[in-house]
C-alpha cells in the first residue's frame, strides 16, 4: 500500500496520480506545460512532503554532519543552509541533500523520497560515535515548495514575517494563519523561491498542512499560481541542469564527475569518502556529466546511447522536451575529452540518430530565467 | 459516444492498445483513441511512418511522445502506408484536441483486411473494453 502525504486529498481531487518512491503523488494537475510556465513566469506550488527530513541535534551535531557530508557544515551560521551530498567510502553519492543550521546545535537534513529508508539507516549507522539526537521528522513535518519570480510575493501575503530578507539557502521562522512554519530560500527549479516547512503536521492529522497549502493557492491567485506535479518538477530541474538521484547520480558516481564538486571541501578535514575523492581530484576525473541540446527533432531520454562519430561514449541519464526552449535537452556522462561547449555528438533514439551538441547548464539564458535573472 | 470520460465513435474498429481504424473504400485511416491521448496528455512529438512503408498488424508503426512518456502506435491492420498526417509534425497537439478527426495519423492500403478485422473490436466491444479498464483504475 502506497503512502500519502498530508495534502493527498487535494492531489486526488485535482491531480493525475502516480506512484513515486512509494507515495501516491500528482504527476500533473492542469498539465506539465502550463505548470512549467507558471514557475518560470510567475509562481507554482509543489507538495514535497514525500521527501525525507531528519532533525539532528546535540553538542556533536556539527561534528557529525561535517563527517557525514563533504561540504563545510562548520561554516554554516544559524539560519543558513547549503546543498550537499552524503558519500560512501568510494566517494559514490549515497544521496544529495540540503543541510540547514537552525541553531548552534540544531540542524535539518532534507533528502530524496526515493532514498528515505536507505538514508535513515545510513545516517543512523554513521552517527554511533557522536553525541547527538536524531529525530526522523518526515511524517510529522509537511513541506511545500513555492517557486518562481512571484513566489516571495505570494508567501509574503500570508505571513507575518518579512520573507524578502531570507537569503538564498537561508531560512527563517514563519507564521501562516497561526500555523508554525519555517521558510528556506531553496527549491529545485532554478527559480527563486521558498520551501515552507509546516510543523506539527502529522500525516494522520493533516489540517495544519492543508491550511497552509490552501492559503498559498489563495494568496497566489492574483499571480495565476498553479499547483505543480512531479512532471513539471522534473522538467524544471533538468532545464536548470540539476541532478536527479537515481537517474543522473547514484552510488557509482562521485560529486566530482557529476559536476557538483563545489560541495566537496577537501581542506576541511576528515569526512566519509574524503580519501577516494581526494585521489580522484588529484588524478583527474575520467568522465563528466554534460548538458546536451538536441539539434534534430526528437526527444532523448534516459538510457539512450551517446555516440561520437558512431562510437559509443556514454548514456543519457535524463532527457526531456523543454517547453521553455522548444527543443529537447538531455544530460549524461561522457569521457572528459568530449567536455567542450559546442562539441558535436549523436544520440541514438530507437532506430534514429539525433544530432546533439554539448552546451552549458542551466540550459536557459540565466539573464532571463532562473534566480539570477535581471528583473 | 462515451464510456466515463472516454469518447469512442461508431463506424470505427479498435485495438486493445487504443488505436482506431476506419475503412474508406479500399483504404484505411488510422489514429489514436481518446483514451490513449488522455493517458499521454500533452502530446509534443510524433514520429510518423514513411509513405511506402510496409506495416504489420500490431507491430509498431511510429511513436507519439508526451513531455514525460513515449508510446508506440501499433498498426491496427497490415498494409502499405499511402499517406501520413504531416500536420502532426508541427501540431502534435491535434492528437489531443481531435483524436478521431484532424489528429489522424496515417492512411494505409490494407493487404489482408478481412483477416485483420477479426482481431479488432467493433464499437460495442470497445465500449465494453473501456468499461472494464476504467473500472480497474
Amino acid at each position: 500500500m502506497a503512502d500519502k502525504t498530508q495534502v493527498y486529498e487535494y492531489h486526488e481531487k485535482s491531480g493525475h496520480i502516480v506512484e513515486f518512491a512509494g507515495f501516491l503523488m500528482p504527476t500533473w494537475y492542469k498539465g506539465i506545460i502550463p505548470e512549467c510556465a507558471a514557475v518560470r513566469n510567475a509562481v507554482g506550488l509543489f507538495d514535497v512532503s514525500h521527501m525525507g527530513r531528519m532533525i539532528v541535534s546535540g553538542k556533536s551535531a556539527e561534528a557529525f554532519l561535517n563527517y557525514l557530508t563533504p561540504n563545510n557544515v562548520a561554516g554554516l551560521k544559524p539560519f543558513q543552509g547549503h546543498y550537499s551530498v552524503m558519500c560512501n567510502e568510494e566517494g559514490g553519492i549515497v544521496d544529495d541533500i540540503i543541510v540547514t543550521r537552525y541553531d548552534q546545535e540544531l540542524f535539518m537534513v532534507v533528502f530524496n523520497a526515493s532514498n528515505r529508508r536507505k538514508d535513515v539507516t545510513w545516517i543512523t549507522e554513521n552517527s554511533k560515535r557522536f553525541n547527538i539526537k536524531l529525530d526522523h521528522a518526515s511524517d510529522k513535518v509537511a513541506m511545500f515548495a513555492v517557486q518562481g519570480p512571484k513566489a516571495r510575493a505570494t508567501v509574503q501575503k500570508i505571513s507575518k514575517e518579512e520573507v524578502s530578507k531570507i537569503p538564498r539557502f537561508g531560512c527563517g521562522w514563519l507564521t501562516v494563519d497561526e500555523v508554525r512554519c519555517s521558510a528556506s530560500g531553496t527549491g529545485y527549479t532554478g527559480e527563486d523561491g521558498l520551501e515552507i516547512y509546516v510543523y506539527d503536521a502529522p500525516v494522520d492529522e493533516p489540517w495544519r498542512a492543508m491550511k497552509v497549502w490552501n492559503a498559498m493557492l489563495e494568496a497566489g491567485r492574483e499571480f495565476d499560481i498553479e499547483p505543480c506535479g512531479l512532471g513539471s518538477r522534473d522538467v524544471l530541474r533538468l532545464e536548470a541542469g540539476m541532478c536527479l538521484y537515481g537517474n543522473d547520480i547514484d552510488e557509482t558516481t562521485t560529486p566530482l564527475e557529476a559536476r557538483i564538486g563545489w560541495v566537496v571541501k577537501l581542506e576541511k578535514g576528515d569526512f566519509l569518502g574524503r580519501e577516494a575523492l581526494a585521489k580522484q581530484k588529484a588524478e583527474g576525473v575520467k568522465r563528466l556529466r554534460v548538458g546536451m541540446k538536441i539539434l534534430d527533432r526528437g526527444i532523448a531520454r534516459a538510457g539512450h546511447e551517446i555516440l561520437k562519430d558512431g562510437k559509443l561514449i556514454g548514456k543519457v541519464t535524463s532527457g526531456t522536451l523543454s517547453p521553455l526552449l522548444g527543443y529537447s535537452i538531455a544530460t549524461g556522462f561522457v569521457p572528459k575529452e568530449y567536455f567542450n561547449e559546442g562539441e558535436k555528438v549523436e544520440i541514438r533514439v530507437r532506430d534514429k540518430t539525433l544530432a546533439a551538441e554539448i552546451v552549458k547548464m542551466p540550459f536557459y539564458d540565466t539573464s532571463k530565467y532562473g534566480w539570477q535573472r535581471k528583473a | 459516444m462515451k464510456v466515463g470520460e472516454y469518447e469512442y465513435q461508431e463506424g470505427f474498429y479498435y485495438t486493445k492498445e487504443h488505436e482506431w481504424l476506419r475503412i474508406e473504400e479500399d483504404k484505411c485511416r488510422i489514429g489514436l483513441c481518446d483514451y490513449a491521448q488522455k493517458q499521454l496528455h500533452e502530446i509534443v512529438f510524433v514520429d510518423l511512418p514513411k509513405v511506402g512503408a510496409k506495416v504489420t498488424q500490431m507491430q509498431s508503426m511510429g511513436t507519439v511522445e508526451s513531455v514525460k512518456a513515449v508510446a508506440d502506435v501499433f498498426a491496427p491492420a497490415s498494409g502499405e502506408v499511402v499517406e501520413t498526417n504531416t500536420k502532426l509534425t508541427n501540431s502534435p497537439e491535434l492528437l489531443n484536441s481531435s483524436p478521431f478527426g484532424d489528429g489522424w495519423i496515417a492512411v494505409i492500403k490494407p493487404s489482408s483486411l478481412d483477416q485483420d478485422l477479426k482481431a479488432l473490436m467493433d464499437p460495442k466491444a470497445y465500449a465494453e473494453f473501456l468499461k472494464t479498464i476504467s473500472e480497474k483504475k
